[in-house]
This record gives C-alpha cells, structure tokens and sequence, in this order.
C-alpha cells in the first residue's frame, strides 16, 4: 500500500440548477497522506462540504454529476464505483462525521440500534458481541453511564454527549480514513475543547487519517498536520500548517489570518476583506479573489493563475510568479 | 461620512453615569408537569445585578442555555421579567405601562442573530427600514426615504438595494440592514444578541468594524452578547460571565482576560482554541456537560465540574463579591481562608 490514502485529481463537480448548470468545484487536487490530520479551510460557500460528500459519495445523484477528475481511496479510482459497492466502503473504510449533531441521528432510534447498524452491514457479529462493540466504543469516546445509554433515544442527550455518539458511530468499524465536517461549530467553547482533545487521543490511538473541514482558524491551527485553504470552489493554497500560519502566500488567506481579532489590537479596526465570497454563477475569467484582493493588477483579472510551488507549499496567485521571475533574474 | 442630521449634540465619551442599572432581574419559566404534579421552575436568569456605563460596550458571556439572551431579551421587555428592576435614565422599564415603554423603544434597539430569521422575507428593504420611523411617526414620508438612503450608505449597502428582499442579499448584507433598522431611529442603548455568530470569518470582521464605527458615530451604549470570547476581548469594555442564570465574574475585559478569577472563566478562556499552531497553551479541559436548568446543582451551581470543588461549594452558593478592584466573582475559594488563597495564587500563573 502506498503512502497515500487519499488522492483527489482535479475534481469538477456540476449541480443543475433551475438557471442551469452551475460548477461549484474546479480544478480541485490535493493528497492525504496515512496517519496525517488535513485540514480544509474556507468559508461557507467555498465548496468544502460538498468535496467530502464527493469523497463519500453522498452527492445527490440526479441533480449533481462529478464532471472531471478522479478520487483515489486507497489506490482506487472510487468516482466509478457503483452504490453497491460504495457500500461497502461507507462506514466501514471511510466514515463522516457531521456538524449538526442534532440533525444527524436518527430521533426514532435507540442509540444501540443506531450503533448496531453499520456492525450489521459490515461486520459478521452476534448480537451479544456487537452490544459489547457499542458499550467498548461508547466508553473509549467517554460516554458514562454506556450500558444505560445504548437504551436512550438521540433527544435524552446533551449536544456535546451527541456529537460524542456520533464520533462513536464513526469509529466502529475502525474506519482508515475520518472526514469530519465541521464537528464541533454547533458546540459550546468548552465542550469542543473536549471534543477536539478527544479526537486526537482516538486519532493517535488508531493511527487514522483525518480530513478536517471548518472555517476556524483556530481549530485548524490546533488539529492539523497540514492544510488545504478554499475560495470559491478551488484550492488557493497548501501548506503545512507552521509554515501557513507564519508565511501565508495567497492574499485569501494572509486576510483571513490578520481578520482574526487576536491577530488585531484591542478596540481597533480589524484587518477585513472587502467584498464577499461570490456566488457560482458569478466567477468569470480571472483569478476568483481578484475583485477582493489588495494586491490585484490587471493579469489577475484576465487569466486564472495556475499553481505556484514552492517546495510544499502551493499557492494559487499571479504574485508568486513575479516573485519567482525576479529571483531568476 | 455621516449626514449632520444624524449627529448628536453633546461630545462626551464614556462617563461613569449608568445609562441602564439592572437590580436583582429574574426571569423563570415554568414547565407544567400535568394537572396533579407540580410544575418544574426554570431559573432561565436567576437574581442578577449589574449597571451599564454610557457610551461603553457590555458584555454578556457564556455557553448556551446559561441565560444571556434571556437577560438582553428580559431588559427590552421582549419578554416580561419574573421580578427585578431595570433603570434607565433613573426610569424603571419593568413597571411602565405598554404604550409608554413602546414609546421609550425608539431609544433601546436590538440587533438580532441570526440575520435570516430576523428580517421579513416578504418586506423589502425600504419597507423593513420604514417600519420603526413609521412605528414613532418620524419624519415625514419623503423625509424617510431620504433618512433610509443616509442609513444605508452608513452601513454600507445602497440606493439600489431599496426595492430588494432580504433573500437577495448575503447573511453580512443581512446583518447590515438588521444594523441599520436598529440604528436609524438614532437609539441611545443597543442590545446585540450574537451579531456575528452566524456570519464568516471574513464578513465577520466587516461587520464588527462597521459597529465600532456607529459607535463612535451615534455615541451607542452597546450589550453585547456573545460566546464568541475572541471577539469580546476585541471589542468590549466590561464582561459579566454567566453560568446556569447567574453572573460568576464581572469586571473590566482587560482584567478578565489577563487574571480570571472564577474557575469556569478560567476554563472558558483556556478552552479558546490557540492562535498559531507553534502556541502552547495550558488548558482547563473540563469534564462533563452544563446541568440541565431545570435541575440545577445544589451550591455553587458549577460545583460538579469545578476542579477545585470543596465540601463547602456543596451546599452553600456563593456571593458575588469584589476581590479587587473593580473585579467580582461568585466563588467560595475567594473567602477569607489563607490556605485557599495560596491555591488559587498557583492557579492564576498557571
């Protein structure tokens, strides 16, 4: 097996929409490396969510169809793959956590014949193992009390006791590859300090990979080994995650870090972005952060600007390339 | 940047007179268990006191369900108190007859927060800003159109969104007008439920901008509350924190930030994720979930996950007390006992 679990290839999705088709990803390549914490930053509408439901294979089907590029998964190209088998990957291979822990289980469900269902579909158990699997994985996720838990419907508990049942449900099958999707935004401060502690323990314990979705820089910079930051349906910057924070490249996301209020003195202006992100039907041609960005000259708004390595570090924007260009001289 | 019109007369900064004192505000809700039981008693804010300077931004801090949206809401009378005084101007609202405190409303505005709930889809955006000068027969009709362009362009949207529903616009847009309906009627007080919560990253920032900016504008007195701890240390002048209805820690946002004092806002200010990932920081991970309100602990209410529980927090609530200048905090390790302030002097350099 290769190093990496995870490969994306220039991903293109397209919804249809009553106005026509729109494509709210493009061009999108990144890699998951076993054992490695990704993160995904961008804003709500940068098409974050809607890479991992590709991943999973949870886009719906009749209105959105995956219209260029591959997903590797363990050296296989899943795009193809048909519901059935996909199924067998689901929850078992490769499991999601949600963000909306009160959405996202089932209300008319016990908790153990919510958690008895993938250990059905998956694993050949008898019913007095699988209640042992449930009460093992309810405890390791800190759950007291589990053996009168499994008993108890998803509205008996606290949020944080929820999102608890859903990392639960996530790991019972011992998953190679965790996406969780904003997991702890619905949560209070000090239930995701909990929450996020938990999920390094159980992530050194099991030696997964992790793909981190949020929009908290915060978060990021506490999880991830290494990130991947979105604007508008593409990938404007890679980078590990010191080396992101110390010396962002792309202007997205130097705004993003200086808009942060720690990041400004007290009382004062704080750094903002102008403008909004734009919606789908609105990109044109040109860089997609050019109508924002402080630093935009008239390439920007007339060409894409390819990907500029350096080193590990890749960045989507006409300013590494005059850079680059003055170095050679 | 602003018309003079919207200006007001008078230059002085913040002063120590309380614009709003709140004494002894409760606010229960209670649950009917059926005909022959009881009915449970949700102490949603349970006795809390606190006034409010002119000019400066107060604070409301703490998880869901701790009773600080109940506060902001009970001080307008969005809803109606259990018990308790509220004073404005030396005015106390909780005893003002309808048409008088709907009279006094033109001067204590709310912003709301979440920005897709709180504007009528149906409206346009003239007609949800013609609303409160309608409602306090300000202006004339031609007058009001023009008052609504200036608001406008003070927020930062413009004449051409006049005619547009809110569906049009952008959760920051949103926000703005929801800013701008609170602002036009030229409010003294303002009561801001978690403006930005539900907003990005980068609009957030815009929006917390354009409300430092109307500040100093309109010489505002904000409440402001949130959970998000990052963006009360930004903005904010004083923080009450609040845990289970009742106020643990109240002092200037400096102090709090630099020596909590109370371990729940130890905890909820170490439980702030980091800022870069190279940051060490100590945490206070704290074990359990809030208790249920309808069911609160007996003592000091956060006693069950407290670190530094003593027999005493059991069964005695503690007093919110000045342990220094200008600082209170509800906790019994604060008492005159020797031994127990040397433990807490090891945990504050923590």
């Amino acid at each position: 097996m290769s190093d990496i679990l995870l490969e994306i290839k220039d991903l293109g999705i397209q919804f249809n929409t009553g106005k026509g088709p729109i494509q709210p990803i493009r061009g999108v390549s990144f890699s998951l490396k076993s054992g490695e914490t990704l993160g995904v930053v961008g804003e709500s509408g940068s098409g974050k969510s809607v890479t991992s439901l590709a991943v999973m294979g949870l886009l719906p089907e009749k209105k959105s169809k995956i219209v260029s590029g591959s997903i590797h998964f363990n050296d296989e190209d899943i795009t193809k793959l048909s519901e059935k088998q996909y199924r067998k990957l689901r929850g078992n291979e490769m499991s999601m956590i949600f963000q909306e822990p009160m959405t996202s289980l089932n209300p008319v469900f016990t908790i153990g014949e919510l958690l008895s269902e993938p250990l059905k579909q998956h694993k050949k158990m008898s019913k007095k193992e699988r209640k042992e699997a449930i009460i093992n994985v309810l405890k390791q996720v800190g759950i007291p009390r589990a053996e009168q838990i499994i008993n108890e419907y998803p509205h008996q508990l606290s949020g944080g006791m929820r999102q608890r049942v859903m990392i639960s449900l996530a790991l019972l099958c011992e998953p190679k590859l965790l996406i969780c999707d904003e997991p702890t935004t619905a949560l209070d401060v000090t239930i995701q300090a909990q929450i996020l502690e938990l999920m390094k323990e159980i992530k050194a314990e099991k030696n997964m990979s992790l793909l981190f979705i949020t929009h908290d820089l915060g978060v990021v910079a506490e999880m991830c080994d290494r990130v991947v930051v979105m604007y508008a349906g593409e990938i404007v910057e890679v980078a590990e995650i010191n080396e992101l924070f110390d010396q962002p490249l792309h202007p997205y996301t130097q705004g993003l870090i200086h808009s942060r209020p720690t990041n400004n003195s007290r009382k004062s202006a704080l750094y903002s972005i102008k403008g909004q992100v734009p919606r789908p039907e609105e990109i044109g041609i040109g860089c997609t952060f050019a109508n924002r960005c402080p630093h935009a000259f008239e390439k920007c708004l007339k060409e894409t600007p390819p990907i500029f390595e350096k080193g590990d570090h890749l960045s989507k924007c006409w300013l590494q390339d005059s850079k680059r260009q003055a170095v050679m001289k | 940047m602003l018309a003079a019109g919207f200006k007001k007369a008078g230059g002085d900064e913040m002063t120590d007179i309380p614009i709003l004192e709140v004494t002894n505000l409760k606010k229960y809700y209670k649950i009917s268990q059926g005909l022959f039981k009881s009915n449970i008693v949700v102490k949603a804010v349970d006795d809390i006191s606190f006034s409010i300077k002119k000019g400066e931004t107060f604070a409301l801090v703490g998880e869901s369900g701790c009773g600080k949206s109940t506060t902001g809401r009970t001080l307008l009378r969005l809803t109606e108190a259990t018990s308790g005084e509220v004073r404005y101007k030396g005015k106390d609202l909780m005893s003002l007859p309808y048409e008088k405190m709907r009279f006094l409303r033109k001067e204590l505005q709310m912003v709301f927060q979440d920005p897709y709930a709180s504007l009528n889809p149906k409206m346009t955006i003239k007609q949800i800003l013609t609303e409160p000068l309608r409602v306090h027969k300000k202006y004339t009709p031609s007058e009001r159109t023009k008052k609504i362009i200036e608001i406008l362009k003070i927020v930062g949207l413009s004449e051409e969104h006049l005619d547009r529903h809110p569906n049009e616009f952008s959760g920051g847009q949103r926000q703005r007008i929801g800013i701008a309906r609170a602002v036009i009627l030229n409010p003294d007080f303002i009561v801001a439920d978690e403006p930005v919560s539900a907003l990005d990253v980068s609009v957030q920032s815009q929006v917390i901008n354009l409300m430092l900016d109307l500040q100093k504008e309109f010489e505002l007195t904000y409440l402001f509350i949130s959970h998000d701890l990052s963006v009360v240390e930004h903005m904010t002048d004083r923080v009450a924190v609040m845990y289970l209805g009742k106020i643990v820690e109240l002092t200037e946002t400096e102090k709090l930030f630099k020596d909590p004092k109370h371990p729940y806002t130890q905890a909820l200010i170490s439980a702030v994720p980091a800022s870069h990932p190279r940051e060490v920081k100590k945490r206070i991970v704290l074990t359990g979930d809030v208790p249920n309100p309808a069911n609160p602990p007996s003592g000091c209410a956060f006693h069950t996950r407290c670190p530094f529980v003593m027999e005493k927090c059991k069964s005695i609530a503690p007093n919110l007390t000045e342990v220094a200048d200008g600082h209170q905090t509800s906790c019994h390790l604060y008492s005159e006992k020797k031994e127990e302030k040397t433990n807490v002097i090891i945990h504050s350099e923590v």
